[in-house]
């Protein structure tokens, strides 16, 4: 594999910002009316980084005319999302529909089953007061083996307890609180297809290769414009299209539960702008030693996260996987 | 108890047993993944009747068959030797 050069810690920032704009903005335009043969697009728009990207991106590749914003907060979302997501849409020009989708997961039971798998680790828990959230430890990387998620309960008095997640549990907690990405899809697709649109899917890069995003649910899209760029590029872009201050300020969220946790507790384990870099010189075959001289880890640890990574790539390929038809 | 970890090992990952020896590296070579992981700290906890410490999650005590042996084998004597001391 071809290295473009010394590993240092600016490699990942594009050097000509309005061209690589122009080239996402040109290929999603053929994408949506030509290969998709669409009218429009509709968006989700969480208030967060990569959404706004993506409708930025969108407002200026297909007009913002031609693309509706969807803001879908439910019962454990911060309430800021949406006001947010609300002045993000406002300032590029794009109309916005707000679908509250928590009638719909009451229906899936999707907060009583996670609930009922939350009381069987932490029987104090009461989801009338009390925030929950899963994740996972920071240390977990140096164990070397994958990680183990935690179950953390903030009751309503401000104590926390904390237990590992057997797996029956994990399961259901998982599988209940993906829910919400599938009927946050479900949405998108009536109004996509009431209107004759395609929907824009907002993943980024590590979403995509790590397998951080929901099978059919936020992973469900016609077309993912920031899908090749690391956060690194999807801040650069953001600043660049004008996304409003606040949301390239915000830590990154899951927005899931309904305790606040950063993305980085929830799956990734480092900060984005290590990450990033780790993964770059993971992807493009640049020692361990040069890595951990750059970022001032030691190599143990660099060592570390590339077998990490190795092992994330492989035991989510089954999420990027379309369904197995070669039969 | 080396048979039923292998036991474990060969059903919960539909492999061959030939497929696998006692020191395959489980979670390097991919046979495992963070569900292994669970469901191997739950048989271990539930048939052996032992609490697995969150410090003792590493791939010393995980990594291979013959590793997680040694560290069913250290539980289960810690537990004896607890089991014989008068509580206090």
């Amino acid at each position: 594999m071809e290295k473009p050069g010394k590993f240092s810690g600016d490699l990942l920032q594009l050097k000509d910002v309005n061209l690589v704009v122009a080239n996402i903005c040109s290929k999603l335009k053929d994408d949506v009316f030509h290969t998709l043969r669409c009218q429009g697009g509709v968006v989700g728009i969480s208030g967060g980084i990569d959404s706004s990207v993506t409708l930025a991106l969108a407002a200026k590749s297909i007009g913002a005319q031609n693309l509706l914003g969807v803001i879908m907060p439910e019962r454990d979302s911060n309430p800021e999302s949406r006001i947010l997501a609300q002045k993000l849409a406002d300032k590029f020009g794009v109309k916005t529909v707000v679908e509250d989708i928590s009638l719909a997961l009451d229906g899936f039971q999707c907060y009583s089953r996670r609930d009922e798998a939350v009381k069987r680790i932490i029987p104090g828990y009461n989801p009338g007061t009390d925030k929950m959230k899963i994740g996972i430890r920071a240390d977990s990387i140096e164990k070397d083996l994958p990680p183990v998620f935690y179950l953390t309960v903030i009751f309503s008095g401000g104590t926390r307890e904390s237990k590992r997640l057997p797996v029956n549990e994990y399961l259901q907690i998982v599988a209940a609180s993906n829910l919400k990405q599938r009927s946050r899809m479900s949405m998108l697709y009536y109004h996509a297809e009431s209107l004759h649109y395609a929907v824009l899917g907002t993943p980024n890069k590590h979403e995509v290769e790590q397998g951080f995003f929901v099978k059919y649910g936020d992973g469900g899209a016609d077309a993912m414009p920031i899908a090749g760029l690391y956060k690194t590029q999807v801040y650069q872009l953001a600043r660049f299209l004008g996304v409003p201050d606040e949301i390239i300020g915000r830590t990154p969220t899951t927005d899931t539960y309904s305790a606040e946790q950063s993305q980085e507790e929830f799956f990734y384990q480092l900060p984005f702008e290590e990450m990033d870099l780790l993964w770059y010189g993971w992807e493009n075959g640049y020692s361990s030693e040069a890595v951990a001289k750059e970022l001032g880890y030691t190599e143990d640890l660099v060592v570390k996260n590339y077998k990490n990574f190795e092992r994330k790539r492989k035991t989510t390929e089954y999420l990027r996987m379309a369904p197995i038809r070669d039969y | 108890m080396k048979e039923q970890i292998r036991g474990f090992v060969y059903k919960t990952t539909f492999s061959a047993p030939e497929k696998i020896n006692d020191d395959t590296l489980l979670f390097d070579e991919g046979i495992f993944d963070s569900m292994g992981l669970l469901n191997l700290i739950s048989f271990l906890e539930n048939d052996f009747s032992i609490k697995i410490a969150d410090s003792e999650l590493d791939a010393t005590n995980f990594g291979s068959i013959n590793a997680i042996a040694s560290f069913l084998a250290m539980k289960l004597q810690t537990k004896e030797i607890c089991a014989g001391l008068p509580a206090i």
